[in-house]
């Protein structure tokens, strides 16, 4: 089992990391809610499920690839997966911050608690669920592939594939421009303070409306970027997928430290990791038991997470 | 031989397909009778809403196909009622659906469960009221099997047009491994009932060191680095998927993309043509695949092509054995049946062909006897018949 | 709109012993009637009326009852409730099947096995606050299905079958199709929870759970063991969901993992906060509505899950605290937090 394990291991380890980054982006979506509004956004699995739809709609509906075309080289594949990229983050950004009106925003000024937003939330996600489900006569949908998956390189026995590699660039490249956002700018920093006290962000004149919409803006953003590398990993999407890998990545946000953005990043890495080699070691059944002992027992240790909570901490 | 029997097949159905579209045709110029019309209701339980919609939604559209041909033939001499009841393929959501499909009389036949686990749930009240069902997909062995715990518990109500998975099982490992000369075969389950199932039977069937290891995946699982890593550890030159196509294409598109090239074979649950659109044509070329019945698209494509006109879309995993359970019934209405009796007694006596010409006759316990399982492959973007597997 | 749980406590606290008696027996006539009502505009498409009635509403509102002792007496958010639910059904069907026991005499074992595994749970998952206790006990939910998927024991995917109905009891049979008398027995079972929880908010229980929920360590300052209590919650509400899941197996006769999913712990939580979480009628009123909505609107079909999460969301905007809220006092507490 070592042997073969070793033999596997960089294999493993690059599906895990890719994966991994998937993870992190979701997990962002619900980690930034989470810092400013201490709520879970149950939506946000929806979310992204939404944005694996929409890049689905670029990639097969408005560059017409099917399963038989010829694959896309040079500029134009660039453009089309800039273009992806962008739309899918717009369609999910744009959909969460009508969540949070639709959802949270009545609520949040009634000060109703914790749990009736949560239910509404969990409404939401089965309307948005449900309505994907109908207009997709409720069966899975592929994208078309659009890029050829070669090999770029070799590490010791792994192929290194390019999939793989955009989704880790671009991913850190993302993570990097948020953690900018979030320290450098203006925005960035009513958000830090609305999370760190949001009464005394109201009397410093901090518009509370603006910087939540701005946060649910933000998560949708990666959960939406999420949803473009999902579908140019995996090519395959459908209207129940979301549920799945939003409790992954809720999982993985609480792994690092919800409410704190560099623990999502390697909550979502750890979470990535821990999946795939647990799979291959005790058998894929029983991956969703190992990672949920190994969270009580990082959460008994260090009961806030890895990182510990909110985003105030994310100085760099 | 096999040549022959495949030619004999062919012109059966072509024959039994141009009767149906010729039938289907003269609705448009006969017009509307007016007689009054019989009414006569049927049910079908499935999963159309939740997480199983598709497999529901799928079957419920080729019952509908049926009747349209139905009506078409009778020229409004009946008036078909299709009572729809939504289980969510789920057993707790059956066990309150059936005793109200059960209680209404006017219900003379029910086209479902679409699900083994389903079906148990529903089975005490259907047999309480003696409501005859035929399935187009619950394939447990142990409905239908006396020896079974509880056993053949479907007696008298229960029938099927599918083979069981005990048929099944082994044929698909026949035909997975069918001109490789040593095999090493992995098999892959999505640990649903249908596919433990057909594991289980299949077991049996491995000889001695042809075996390459097992695994068992949810059926949620979008990443399958783990598994392929297993596949690649113990070498295997044949990998069987038994599970649905939702989650089978991104699996052998996942496989593929790793290096493998060895074959790729999957059971009737992946036999959909929703199948073909969910992975590129270089990926899913030469996948293997095991069924009772066979695609619409392959009996003959002006029948698919009706079908898209007249539902509105493509034909589903189960549309053939679903329009077969439907015609059963169908039939034993253009007899005169009209009461659950009467019809229990005509599916029992029922002996005629299927879409694919062969004979549908209900046993003792309610399987098609005889029933033999077909093989396809993937060739040039389309799901060919190669032959039963025998 | 006018504050039903007020009215409805003014006329209960206006009353003396007797008209107290009256109220309480004229309440449960009518609800002990519903399954002759079947005719009427309650009546439900499709599904059958009278099994509606068993499960899901009368089902969700025990199940109800029991998370409520949890979430809304302890203020304690559990994803997981399924999971006590499960091991009271499994432990009647293994039971059941593989021994001489009836179900009178496994209900008590189910209880034990729920409330232990609430115990297992409890002592770590309790040490950590708000909504990594949600993950946490949502993990447990999971692992529950999954192991049931897994152990050949338990059936694995293919589940139980034939598990046996109760033995008649005072001269009562109980058939699978005698959905009224099962009706009957789950409203005892209701009657005796409700039983249960009212006395104990009334008593040094209640108190400490309440000063929990305000505020854990203030409580934990003025010397309540509130781990101890925290741990006390819990267990109640399993042995509540285990009580359902015995009575559930053996009503169904045949169990499978699919039964048993994180859905249904998310819609037990949607009962108790649509309904009014921390008061009881509230809750009852919450699992009656969402056991009974997505079955009555059969006649949209494709689109009925669509039209329950619509409803979800414009009820909680609408009633935040929901349908019937806790009495005025007690609702400080939740808002702590909250921008």
């Amino acid at each position: 089992m070592i042997g073969s394990f070793l033999d596997q291991f960089w294999s493993l380890t690059f599906g895990g990391l890719s994966l991994g980054f998937i993870y992190i982006l979701i997990a962002l979506g619900y980690t930034m809610v989470y810092g400013v509004l201490r709520m879970i956004n149950f939506a946000n699995s929806e979310i992204f499920m939404v944005g694996t739809f929409a890049t689905i709609i670029i990639i097969r509906d408005v560059f017409k690839f099917t399963q038989t075309s010829e694959y896309a080289t040079g500029f134009r594949l660039w453009l089309i997966l800039a273009t992806a990229l962008i739309f899918a983050m717009m369609v999910s950004g744009t959909l969460s911050m009508i969540v949070e009106i639709v959802a949270y925003r009545r609520l949040r000024r009634m000060n109703s608690g914790v749990l009736a937003p949560l239910i509404s939330a969990i409404g939401v996600s089965m309307v948005l669920a449900e309505s994907v489900r109908i207009l997709t006569d409720s069966r899975p949908v592929a994208s078309p592939r659009a890029m050829e998956k070669r090999f770029i390189g070799q590490f010791f026995d792994a192929g290194i594939r390019i999939d793989n590699t955009i989704i880790v660039i671009s991913a850190l490249v993302l993570f990097g421009i948020l953690m900018s956002f979030v320290n450098k700018t203006r925005m960035g920093k009513a958000i830090r303070a609305v999370s760190m006290n949001p009464n005394a962000a109201r009397l410093m004149g901090i518009n509370i409306d603006g910087v939540v919409s701005a946060t649910f803006l933000v998560g949708g953003l990666m959960t939406g970027a999420a949803g473009f590398f999902y579908v140019l990993k995996y090519e395959n999407t459908a209207s129940n997928i979301g549920f799945e890998l939003g409790i992954a990545a809720f999982t993985a946000a609480i792994l690092g430290g919800i409410g704190n953005i560099k623990g999502a990043f390697f909550g979502g890495l750890a979470l990535g990791l821990l999946e795939t080699y647990a799979s291959f070691f005790l058998g894929t059944q029983w991956k969703a038991v190992t990672v949920f002992i190994v969270l009580v027992l990082v959460l008994y240790t260090r009961p806030n997470g890895l990182f510990g909570e909110a985003l105030t901490q994310t100085r760099a | 031989m096999n040549e022959r029997y495949q030619m004999k097949k062919r012109v059966m159905i072509s024959v039994t397909v141009a009767a149906a579209l010729a039938a289907a045709s003269l609705v448009a110029v006969a017009p509307a009778s007016n007689a009054a019309a019989k009414t006569i209701t049927l049910a079908f339980q499935g999963p159309l809403t939740g997480e199983e919609a598709s497999v529901g939604q799928d079957e419920l559209a080729a019952m509908q196909y049926a009747i349209k041909l139905f009506n078409a033939k009778n020229k409004g001499k009946y008036k078909i009622k299709v009572v729809q009841a939504d289980d969510q393929g789920d057993p707790a959501q059956s066990a309150k659906v059936a005793p109200g499909i059960a209680s209404n009389k006017k219900i003379i036949g029910l086209v479902g469960a679409a699900y083994s686990g389903a079906t148990i749930a529903a089975l005490p009240y259907y047999k309480q009221r003696l409501l005859p069902m035929i399935s187009p997909s619950a394939t447990r062995v142990s409905i239908t099997d006396p020896s079974a715990q509880g056993g053949a518990m479907g007696v008298p109500v229960f029938h099927r047009v599918p083979p069981t998975d005990k048929v099944q099982g082994p044929s698909l490992f026949k035909l997975a491994t069918k001109g490789v000369s040593s095999p090493k075969v992995f098999v892959v389950d999505d640990q649903s009932a249908y596919g433990v199932g057909l594991v289980d039977y299949m077991k049996n069937s491995i000889p001695a060191g042809q075996s390459a290891g097992f695994d068992s995946v949810s059926d949620k699982t979008t990443d399958w680095s783990a598994t392929i890593a297993k596949i690649k550890t113990a070498a295997a030159n044949v990998v069987i998927y038994t599970g649905y196509f939702p989650q089978a294409a991104p699996f052998f598109k996942q496989l593929r993309d790793s290096g493998y090239t060895g074959i790729l074979a999957g059971g009737d649950g992946v036999l959909s043509p929703t199948f073909l659109t969910l992975a590129p044509a270089s990926v899913i070329e030469g996948v293997r695949l095991t069924a009772g019945t066979v695609p619409l698209a392959e009996i003959d494509a002006k029948l698919e092509a009706d079908f898209k006109k007249k539902m509105g879309k493509s034909s589903g995993v189960y549309a053939a054995e679903a329009i077969d359970a439907t015609n059963v019934f169908l039939s034993c209405v253009a007899k005169g049946v009209s009461t659950r009796e009467a019809m229990l007694k005509c599916v029992k006596a029922y002996s005629g062909k299927s879409l694919t010409g062969s004979t549908i006759k209900f046993d003792a316990y309610g399987d098609v006897a005889g029933g033999v399982m077909n093989g396809f492959e993937v060739k040039g973007g389309v799901i060919k018949f190669t032959g039963p597997v025998g | 709109m006018i504050n039903l749980r007020d009215k409805g406590a003014e006329i209960w606290e206006n009353q003396g012993r007797v008209g107290r008696v009256v109220l309480a027996l004229c309440g449960v006539t009518v609800v002990a009637s519903l399954p002759f009502l079947g005719g009427t505009i309650l009546n439900t498409p499709i599904a059958d009326y009278e099994s509606v009635l068993v499960y899901p509403i009368a089902m969700f509102v025990l199940m109800a009852i029991g998370l409520n002792i949890v979430i809304g007496k302890s203020g304690l958010l559990d994803l997981g409730y399924v999971a006590f639910f499960a091991i009271g059904a499994y432990t009647m069907g293994l039971l059941g099947t593989k021994t001489g026991l009836n179900t009178w005499e496994i209900l008590p074992i189910g209880i034990a096995m729920a409330m232990f595994s609430g115990i297992i749970l409890g002592i770590p998952a309790l040490k950590l606050r708000g909504d990594y206790l949600a993950i946490i006990t949502l993990g447990f939910g999971e692992i529950v299905r999954i192991v049931a998927l897994n152990l050949g024991a338990l059936g694995r995917s293919e589940g139980i079958l034939n598990i046996p109905t109760p033995p008649a009891i005072f001269g009562i049979e109980y058939t699978f199709d005698s959905h009224r008398i099962y009706y009957w027995t789950l409203l005892v079972l209701i009657l005796l929870a409700i039983w249960m929880v009212r006395r104990l908010s009334a008593r040094r229980a209640g108190r400490a759970w309440e000063s929990i929920r305000q505020d854990e360590d203030a409580a934990e300052l003025l010397g309540v063991p509130t781990f101890r209590y925290k741990i006390w919650a819990f267990v109640l509400g399993a042995s509540v969901g285990g009580a359902a899941g015995v009575f559930y197996a053996s009503k169904t006769l045949f169990i499978a993992p699919d039964n048993f999913t994180l859905q249904i712990s998310i819609l037990i939580l949607a009962c108790v906060v649509f309904g009014g979480m921390g008061n009881i009628w509230g809750v009852i009123l919450g699992a009656v509505i969402l056991g009974y909505l997505p079955d009555r609107i059969r006649f949209i079909s494709d689109a009925r899950l669509l039209v329950f999460g619509l409803v979800l969301v414009i009820m909680m905007n609408l009633r935040p605290d929901g349908l019937l809220p806790r009495k005025k006092r007690e609702k400080t507490i939740d808002k702590k937090d909250a921008t």
